[in-house]
């Protein structure tokens, strides 16, 4: 018979190991609301992208060796299922109000107008495909270019040429 | 780009504008069951296996066939039913070592090449399938015309004066007939494919056209 669970444990889990999971979970899962934020429009969505990306980690977690930093191995996870396993019909971007006042909160009082310009440039990167948006998400959690061509299986080079057309093609967003 | 930097210092210190979910709730998660495309292609998978199963049981099966046995002889009749055994297992081990090599924590675009390994190996299964219906079909009614007695009881009842158009004729619909079966099952199942795996293949062309 085949296995249904790709990666799921031989053995029976322990209950340490699904405790140190989701100690480790709650401790990074920022990281998994960015993602979400990035490719969902709506809570809902979110919620499930969340959802689906908390059963993926669960699932590939027994053969996380630990070589590598946890949060390191999430962010592979959860875009990998946000960009290829998750599977949602309605996931075109269209322009939503509450990431743009998200970021007009933060600066309100002195710099009004970069604040605004922020906003702007969030909204324009929701606009990007999702390959795109995976480079912008790593270039703002301050990746480097290894790290960003070993998450998404491209070269480094390539990593670096793309990040800079999305740069310029994002600069055109924002000034039309 | 000057935004890009600004909101690069936002992005960390962006933490509390997000949800926050407790322990029990996250235990709450992993409980739920998976809606992931890779989920989807074994479903199919199985799907596909084991319609194609019953379909040359059916074939081989059927009380037409008793009869079918006895025109084609016992050599064609079962070495057929034996080779298409054979060969369902092998793509059905193909199947499963491509699928175990399916891992949420490898390179995006190795796991995409993965899937796509995956739904190739369907693909090779289902042109197969096909490829063996037209080849039965094909080869049964020239078996047919050959040995069958009811064949030559109806062309005498139908005062066939060219034996060579009416065999080619006959043929020929059997011929028409098995890639109608054929193509109703191609669309079927571009149709389903198509649309699981509509991005993937955009966003594995975008990769791609990175690496270019």
């Amino acid at each position: 018979m085949l296995d249904l669970h790709y990666n799921q444990p031989q053995k029976p889990v322990s209950k340490e190991l699904e405790a140190t999971f989701i100690k480790e979970l709650e401790e990074n899962q920022n990281i998994v609301h960015k993602i979400c934020r990035l490719y969902t429009n709506d809570q809902d969505a979110h919620n499930d992208l969340f959802q689906e990306v908390t059963i993926q980690l669960w699932k590939a977690y027994p053969k996380f060796r630990g070589d590598a930093k946890f949060s390191t191995w999430m962010y592979r996870v959860a875009l990998n299922t946000a960009i290829t396993l998750y599977r949602k019909s309605k996931r075109t971007v269209t322009t939503q109000a509450f990431e743009t006042v998200e970021f007009k909160i933060e600066d309100k009082t002195e710099h009004d107008e970069s604040a605004e310009q922020i906003a702007l440039l969030y909204t324009a990167i929701k606009q990007l495909n999702d390959i795109e948006k995976a480079l912008v998400f790593l270039y703002l959690e301050d990746k480097n270019y290894k790290e960003i061509s070993e998450t998404l299986g491209i070269s480094e080079v390539n990593a670096r040429v793309k990040m800079n057309r999305v740069k310029t093609k994002l600069t055109n967003l924002i000034n039309p | 780009m000057d935004q890009l930097e600004q909101l690069k210092k936002q992005w960390t210190t962006s933490g509390s504008t997000y949800p926050k979910y407790s322990a029990g709730q996250l235990t709450g998660f992993i409980a739920k069951r998976s809606s992931s495309i890779v989920k989807w292609l074994f479903y199919i998978a199985l799907m596909e296996f084991v319609l194609f199963g019953l379909l040359s049981v059916f074939m081989h099966d059927s009380e037409s066939q008793q009869h079918a046995q006895e025109v084609t002889g016992n050599v064609f009749y079962y070495g057929s039913f034996v080779l298409h055994y054979v060969v369902l297992v092998v793509f059905i081990y193909f199947f499963y070592s491509n699928y175990q090599n399916i891992s949420a924590a490898q390179p995006t675009r190795s796991l995409m090449k993965n899937i796509l390994k995956t739904r190739r190996t369907m693909k090779w299964y289902i042109w197969y399938n096909l490829g063996y219906i037209m080849v039965f079909t094909v080869a049964f009614s020239i078996l047919m015309l050959m040995n069958d007695p009811s064949i030559t009881e109806m062309t005498e009842k139908m005062h066939v004066k060219n034996m060579t158009t009416f065999n080619l004729a006959f043929i020929g619909i059997s011929m028409v007939m098995a890639a109608l079966i054929c193509g109703v099952f191609y669309l079927v199942y571009s149709l389903i494919y198509g649309i699981l795996l509509r991005r993937l293949h955009k966003n594995y062309e975008e990769l791609k056209k990175m690496e270019v």
